[in-house]
């Protein structure tokens, strides 16, 4: 009878023990590829641990390599389930997915990254990424010596060849001979595609190379075993693949925008927004590279701070690269039309689409 | 267009044809012994995550290129066990290896996503795979063409119930074919995350397990063939990218079809007469005279 004793003890001291704390938050977040990339999954990551620690209390539930597909709606139902009251669908072609669960889950909060749809609990946010490549073409513009910068683009969107046109006229502002080149891989993500592309591009004469993949990793390490310099995107982490070519970069900072939207959540106060802030807020320069000299720098920071203070390069008169004004004199394209690039401006060589 | 222009887009074509190439070899060997896999995307997975795990665990490219080689083996002699043991179509039995690669791959290289490896070394222009690829080729067709090994493979191949009676044991040499087929293949994904891309992401082989299996056909099933067929492959894929880079005046829509236009060109003009050179007994299995 020794057995029931303590069967009853255990039981007893059981009713004892102070119950579990239950999250006040549980956030569910998928990631189109893994977070270790050095680049955009990775910056989500860590403006979502930066939530995290920021709100005492919060259950963060993450999926990696999660395809742009009907998938994403299976693993999101899931942390549903699970009790995820916030989720952020972190990658572009997720956003139809996670618009379907909205409709489906009214009282949970959607947040969508890079989209343009709405509805009362579902919001949108990106950076304004593209007045933030000025001040990077003026990096590389200084710092070529060839004249020739390398362009190595995924899905050529309207949003991506905007990237393009900015890097291009910041280049331009500080070397009029200069010329960007740009190879599409066709996918976000395709590490074959990302090291051949980067060769043909230096192959050219390229001796500055940047991005706009999910991922800068294999770029800047192709550029870094050619001795070339290169210019990181989405996350800062990646200075680290390329101590001697790196000049600078641009750096996705979620984590304020996150803790926001979560805080929204818990008070009940969120409301649907399409967000879109720029450099000093959701965007931010990384630290420059041991190449890069300080007069440079200077032009660089200047260059930023303009940006920060409200310029846009998107000012008209601008002509494509054939030499058809797109942009009339005392027009200028505002954030609502950077999803509209279908041309190149002048000093990039190619096709848009 | 200069001379070091054109160097070194001849370079960057024999380099992408690399991992095509020994993927064919893979997939031909297969074939001969009448055993169609179409399982060579989840191969070469296989191959380029755990060349690549190989290669960040031991610091030493080489020992990462033998590691996928075996984890090949492997893998291709659970699908022979499938296919040749157990009489399963081979047809679905291939694709179940394909996702069974992709997802096993996935899991090998989990940890290692993001790692930095020491990626196979240039011995003067290119790195020792490509060099070994053109040879690879030859001993092949040497194997294939100027063994007896060869020889029963390529009987059990055509007719099988002839190799029986003549006292050799189909099922064994299915096998082996499979185990060299599947060492070929994972080495074809190695060299692309251990030479080309350096790193190792899911699903990296971008469906190019799939045009060496057409390349197979391109290439009459003869070795020598297969060679002429990755490097205008290869070079499709790897040209394209230049062109882009070049400026070239078409949409980069158009340009990054290229390889799969090709592909498709030549498996509809060429396969028309082609199919007769394949073995008789492909994709049938073997289960013994009665």
């Amino acid at each position: 009878m020794t057995w029931l004793r303590w069967l009853l003890f255990g039981f007893f001291c059981s009713l004892a023990a102070p119950a579990v704390a239950a999250p006040d938050l549980t956030v569910g977040a998928i990631y189109v590829g893994s977070v270790n990339d050095f680049g955009y999954n990775r910056s989500m990551h860590d403006g979502l641990t930066a939530m995290k620690d920021a709100i005492p209390g919060t259950r963060l539930l993450e999926a990696e390599n999660v395809p742009e597909s009907a998938e994403a709606e299976r693993i999101m139902e899931g942390m549903i389930q699970q009790g995820a009251k916030l989720i952020f669908a972190t990658s572009f072609g997720h956003q139809q997915f996670a618009f379907n669960l909205a409709k489906k889950h009214p009282d949970v909060v959607f947040e969508h990254a890079g989209g343009w749809m709405q509805s009362a609990n579902f919001g949108n946010f990106f950076a304004a990424t593209q007045a933030a490549w000025y001040p990077m073409g003026v990096a590389a513009g200084k710092m070529t010596k060839t004249h020739t910068l390398g362009f190595v683009a995924g899905v050529p969107i309207g949003y991506v060849i905007g990237n393009i046109n900015a890097f291009a006229l910041g280049a331009r502002s500080v070397d009029p001979d200069v010329q960007v080149r740009v190879v599409v891989t066709g996918s976000w993500s395709d590490k074959g595609k990302e090291a051949a592309a980067t060769s043909a591009l230096i192959d050219q004469g390229a001796d500055v190379v940047t991005m706009h993949v999910d991922s800068p990793a294999t770029v800047i390490q192709v550029a870094e075993s050619r001795g070339v310099y290169s210019i990181g995107f989405q996350s800062i982490a990646a200075s680290a693949l390329a101590p001697k070519g790196w000049l600078t970069g641009l750096g996705f900072t979620w984590g304020p925008f996150m803790t926001a939207t979560a805080k929204s959540v818990i008070d009940g106060k969120f409301k649907p927004a399409m967000v879109r802030d720029g450099l000093g807020s959701m965007i931010a320069l990384a630290p420059f590279g041991a190449a890069v000299p300080e007069a440079t720098r200077a032009l660089v920071d200047a260059a930023a701070d303009k940006i920060e203070k409200g310029y846009n390069p998107f000012t008209g008169p601008i002509a494509d690269n054939t030499g058809v004004i797109r942009i009339k004199a005392g027009e200028a394209w505002g954030g609502d039309k950077m999803g509209d690039f279908d041309w190149y401006v002048a000093g990039v060589v190619g096709k848009a689409k | 267009m200069n001379a070091t222009l054109a160097l070194a887009m001849i370079s960057t074509t024999i380099v992408s044809g690399t991992s095509l190439l020994y993927a064919t070899l893979g997939e031909l060997v297969g074939e001969r012994a009448g055993i169609v896999n179409l399982g060579l995307e989840g191969v070469m997975l296989i191959g380029a995550s755990t060349g690549f795990a190989g290669a960040a665990l031991s610091g030493n490219p080489y020992l990462g290129v033998l590691a996928a080689a075996v984890a090949g083996v492997a893998a291709n002699l659970m699908f022979g066990y499938v296919v040749i043991s157990r009489g399963a179509n081979q047809l679905a039995a291939g694709l179940s290896l394909m996702f069974f690669g992709l997802g096993a791959s996935a899991l090998i290289g989990r940890p290692f996503v993001g790692a930095i490896v020491a990626g196979l070394p240039r011995l003067g222009a290119f790195d020792l795979l490509v060099w070994l690829a053109a040879p690879t080729s030859l001993l092949l067709w040497g194997l294939l063409f100027r063994t007896r090994w060869g020889l029963s493979l390529r009987a059990v191949g055509e007719a099988p119930a002839a190799a029986f009676a003549a006292g050799k044991r189909p099922d064994l040499i299915q096998y082996q074919a499979l185990a060299l087929g599947g060492a070929l293949g994972a080495v074809g994904g190695a060299h692309l995350s251990l030479a080309l891309a350096l790193t190792w992401d899911e699903g990296m082989t971008a469906g190019r397990g799939f045009i060496a299996i057409a390349l197979v056909i391109f290439a009459k099933w003869n070795p020598l063939w297969a060679l002429a067929g990755a490097l205008v492959f290869g070079g499709a894929e790897a040209l394209q990218l230049q062109f882009q880079a070049l400026g070239v005046d078409i949409s980069p829509f158009l340009m990054n079809m290229i390889p799969y236009l090709l592909t498709l060109m030549i498996l509809i003009f060429w396969g028309w007469n082609r199919r007769s050179a394949a073995p008789a007994a492909l994709g049938r299995n073997f289960l013994g005279v009665e």
